[in-house]
């Protein structure tokens, strides 16, 4: 008798458990609603900073409301940390952001309409291929020295045209086998000429400068020794920078600690000089559960959300002491690209499937899968609502993005009249055939472990088994992918993302040009380089050529206007859609002007803290 | 004399153990299917120049067995090589071990302390209440997931604000008194201390009671008590004493686990530890680093048996003269 007491007191207690777990799930409040339009259009951002002289030295003011000063922003980084702090060997975003933080170029990006405009430089006169760079008078690098031309052509010259560490500004500079030259006029001016007028090199100019009193000693010891100089175990007090900030201290897989560079040139409009807080930390965090865990418990400042975070801490910003911007969508295309090879690998067998080929070169097969994707169904239940759906080949906040590019909705009627028009049917089981009458099947590949991805893999099967084709969705492991996309050669179709960038669409050759690395949809092996160009393919290399080529933004933006049309209309990627940045940072950090293309604290020296408003 | 023997056939024994080990893991790391570089593949704006580059500087141009014979001619020359980042394996151990041997040997140090005794309790208050509980609580260890432990704890931390949400050092750390120093350090040490500390200690915990009641169970034990000696002299000079061997191979394991990290659990709390460093270098395919580590894994492991080996001779005389005569 007094067992089934038991019994019951336990099935009691264990349904009370569930019950509170399924309360719990349920979320009490309606899921608020994410601002559709980003925020970042409202900002009012303060002048640009100018050249102010005092005592003959050009400082750079800026033109923000005036601060206070002191106090720390703790921000946070995923992953194992910086590899290196050497500006000239980061191969990674980590181990650059944290050189950007220290050493300034001569130019950078205008945080509203992405200009560049001069930083370490006053001024910069462009005549043909000459840019003439005047560099300002006075100022120091943090260990007192002045910065002068010596510096300037030292890190051209020696570090990067020299080929130390990470060579990818260099060789992206070479024209017709040479590179631009740079020659100092006098101790304050530097004259770069390139080959041949080259539009990309501008950008360029917002590479770091070193202090040649410090890498010289350096590069004279070789190109090994280079690797491993200013690596994440030298000493932080040898660090002479010309940032807001210097390092302080690194704590491996903990955090970078830096503090205020006391010799800095940006000067607020009371002539103090900047930055205002004292410190910037970075925790070295594994994943972004811990990052999220880390804001919640009140240990960082300032965290980029995604997924269901959004609507959680969404929820609770009005009574936290955060907020959330929208910064619009991001610089990341999520796509589907079909394999248009039609060569033979090295055993004499076709990379891809004849009968294959025919349908992915078939522009109306393209089309048809295009029309079929559900954009928006994903961009709601993969991204929570946190993408735009996408069509171009520039991302949505690039300044050259193609407008007249118009989205559509999903149109099945228009696939399936798209494929009868080309000659493919539907048998009796609603299998589409081809008109050799090939059932229409495929596989198509995605890396394993990107959950975005998996989803997004699952939909697309979906939408496209809507027109009768049979998709065998096989996600498989990132490198085996890889392997896949560069070397073999053997896929159908593959969901992948890449990155870009908002202000340079050059950057984008190793993709586009016919010949290009990562030329995914058509990759050509090593061996045959020069084999036939498809029409469009070859008027793309045309624009890609002359876009380079182009000096002025509106000459450029004809050319990569045209490029996007083709694209758009050729279909060799099926774009999916950009996932939009949120971010939160805590309300008492004043002189925050989030923008959708440097971000949201590109402008650290400006950033303070208030601690009495709310 | 003997002893000293045994030790050298012990480590001779050892060498073709550990060329065998580095050669499967070398293999293995080397032919999964991870690319060290897929990463740079896959970045539109690296170019085809650079990955030739880093290919011929990670030597992946040459054949595995070429690359075997380069890493092996350089560990025995003590030098572990570079990482694919290019930094010192060795600068980048040293930089983790101390954090890792200060986890491991707390934990090491608190589950003897407290699973010794408990065990003995246990055992001598067989089957009474104490004994009931002590059994359900160390089920309860040895059932939670590390990595689920883990989580809840940092949750309570969060939402409690009592404990700091992982790492090992606050961000002020440079400039705190020593006092203040030693405060953060525990701080931040008590919850992974916890969680490794609950699953030792239920392992120990159990091992040391059936390993003492086994003994109080033996016929002379028995006749230990019959012949009238007291109650205290029987337990803690004569069970205890045999109870202890099987609890000595333990210590040697328990040495072996000490650099090895508990990946896991370091993982949830980003504690700076080894563990974590290799859980991202196996990730990466960093080989020098993965085979440093499981190098330095295996060795410990020989040289723990070694050490349990020893001490067994040291304490147990009846290993002392099957030796012997032997």
């Amino acid at each position: 008798m007094k067992k089934w007491v038991y019994v019951i007191l336990v099935l009691v207690f264990f349904a009370l458990f569930l019950r509170s777990c399924v309360h719990k799930d349920n979320p009490v409040a309606e899921s608020p609603e994410i601002r559709p339009k980003s925020d970042v259009e409202s900002i009012v951002f303060p002048p640009s900073q100018k050249t102010f002289t005092i005592n003959g030295i050009n400082y750079l003011q800026s033109q923000a409301p005036v601060g206070k000063f002191g106090g720390e922003l703790r921000a946070s980084t995923i992953g194992e940390g910086p590899k290196t702090f050497n500006p000239f060997n980061s191969k990674d975003n980590i181990s650059s952001l944290m050189s950007d933080v220290m050493y300034d170029g001569l130019l950078t990006t205008d945080a509203e309409i992405g200009a560049p405009i001069p930083k370490l430089a006053k001024s910069i006169t462009i005549n043909g291929n000459d840019y003439i760079v005047d560099i300002r008078r006075g100022i120091k690098w943090s260990d007192g020295k002045e910065i002068t031309a010596d510096d300037v052509v030292f890190t051209w010259q020696n570090i990067i045209f020299g080929g130390y560490g990470n060579t990818s500004t260099r060789d992206s500079l070479v024209i017709d086998g040479k590179l631009p030259s740079v020659k100092k006029i006098d101790k304050y001016t530097v004259k770069f000429t390139t080959v041949k007028p080259f539009a990309p090199f501008i950008r360029m100019l917002s590479t770091p400068i070193a202090p040649k009193h410090i890498f010289e000693p350096a590069v004279k010891k070789g190109k090994d020794y280079f690797y491993t100089f200013l690596s994440t175990n030298t000493d932080p007090k040898t660090f002479v920078t010309s940032g807001a900030f210097k390092l302080k201290e690194y704590v491996p897989a903990q955090r970078v600690v830096f503090e205020r560079n006391p010799n800095y040139y940006i000067i607020n409009k009371n002539n103090k000089k900047l930055p205002y807080l004292d410190r910037l930390v970075y925790f070295i965090v594994g994943d972004l559960n811990n990052e999220v865990l880390k804001f919640e418990g009140g240990e960082i400042d300032v965290i980029g959300l995604q997924g269901a975070n959004v609507a959680r801490f969404k929820e609770r910003e009005s009574h936290s002491d955060y907020k959330i911007y929208n910064l619009g969508p991001n610089t990341g295309t999520m796509f589907l690209t079909m394999n248009l090879n039609d060569r033979k690998n090295k055993d004499g067998k076709f990379y891809v499937d004849p009968i294959k080929q025919r349908w992915f070169r078939d522009i109306n097969f393209r089309l048809a899968c295009d029309y079929a994707m559900d954009r928006k169904n994903m961009v709601l239940n993969i991204a929570n609502g946190l993408g735009a759906p996408l069509f171009t080949a520039e991302s949505l906040n690039s300044i050259f993005l193609n407008e007249n590019l118009q989205p559509y909705e999903r149109n099945l009627e228009k696939s399936k009249e798209l494929l009868k028009n080309a000659g493919y049917f539907w048998d009796k089981k609603g299998h589409l055939r081809d008109k050799y009458n090939n059932h229409v099947e495929f596989d198509l590949y995605t890396n394993a472990g990107n959950t975005e991805r998996e989803a997004i893999g699952v939909m697309v099967k979906q939408d496209l088994e809507d027109l009768g084709m049979k998709v065998n969705f096989k996600p498989v492991e990132f490198n085996t992918l890889v392997n896949k996309l560069v070397n073999t050669l053997d896929w159908d179709m593959v969901i992948m993302g890449l990155t870009g960038s908002p202000l340079e669409p050059n950057g984008g050759k190793n993709v586009w040009m016919s010949d290009g690395t990562l030329h995914m949809f058509n990759q050509r092996s090593e061996d045959d380089k020069l084999s036939k160009r498809l029409d469009w393919e070859k008027e793309i290399d045309e624009m890609y050529t002359k876009g380079a080529l182009a000096t002025s933004f509106d000459e450029r933006k004809k050319y990569y206007d045209e490029y996007q049309r083709i694209a758009y209309e050729q279909k060799p990627f099926i774009y999916i859609y950009s996932p939009i940045i949120i971010m939160a940072i805590r309300t008492k950090f004043k002189n925050i002007f989030p923008s959708a293309l440097t971000g949201m604290t590109y402008n650290l020296e400006e950033i303070y803290i208030n601690k009495e408003a709310k | 004399m003997q002893v000293l023997i045994y030790i050298l056939k012990r480590i001779l024994q050892a060498i073709p153990l550990l060329v065998i080990v580095s050669l499967i893991s070398f293999f293995i790391i080397r032919l999964s299917p991870v690319d060290p570089l897929a990463e740079l593949k896959l970045n539109p704006s690296v170019s085809k120049e650079t990955l030739q580059k880093e290919t011929e500087r990670l030597g992946l141009d040459k054949p595995i067995i070429v690359q075997y014979g380069k890493w092996a001619k350089s560990f025995l020359q003590g030098n572990l090589g570079i990482t694919s980042n290019g930094e010192q394996v060795s600068t980048k151990l040293k930089e983790r071990i101390p954090n890792t041997l200060l986890l491991a040997v707390i934990v090491i140090f608190l589950t003897w302390l407290v699973g010794m005794p408990l065990g003995v309790l246990a055992a001598l208050k067989w089957k009474s209440p104490l004994d009931r509980i002590l059994t359900v609580l160390t089920s309860i260890g040895m059932a939670i997931p590390s990595f689920f432990f883990a989580v809840l704890l940092l949750i309570f931390a969060v939402k409690t604000g009592w404990f700091p949400v992982g790492g090992l050092t606050s961000s002020n750390f440079a400039e705190m008194s020593l006092s203040a120093k030693v405060w953060d350090l525990a701080h931040h040490l008590f919850l992974p201390v916890l969680v490794l500390f609950t699953i030792s200690l239920a392992g120990l915990q159990r091992q040391m009671r059936a390993n003492l009641l086994d003994v109080l169970d033996s016929d002379y034990v028995k006749f230990a008590k019959a012949k009238g000696l007291s109650n205290f002299k029987v337990i803690y000079k004569h069970a205890l004493r045999n109870a202890i061997n099987p609890m000595i191979t333990l210590l040697g394991f328990e040495f072996a686990g000490l650099l090895s990290g508990a990946a896991l659990t370091e993982y949830v709390f980003q504690y700076p530890g080894l563990g974590r460093l290799i859980l991202e270098a196996v990730l990466r395919s960093d080989i020098n680093l993965v085979m440093a580590s499981l190098m330095m894994g295996a060795i410990m492991l020989i040289a723990g048996n070694l050490i349990a080996d020893i001490l067994l001779i040291l304490t147990d005389p009846r290993i002392r003269v099957k030796r012997g005569a032997a």
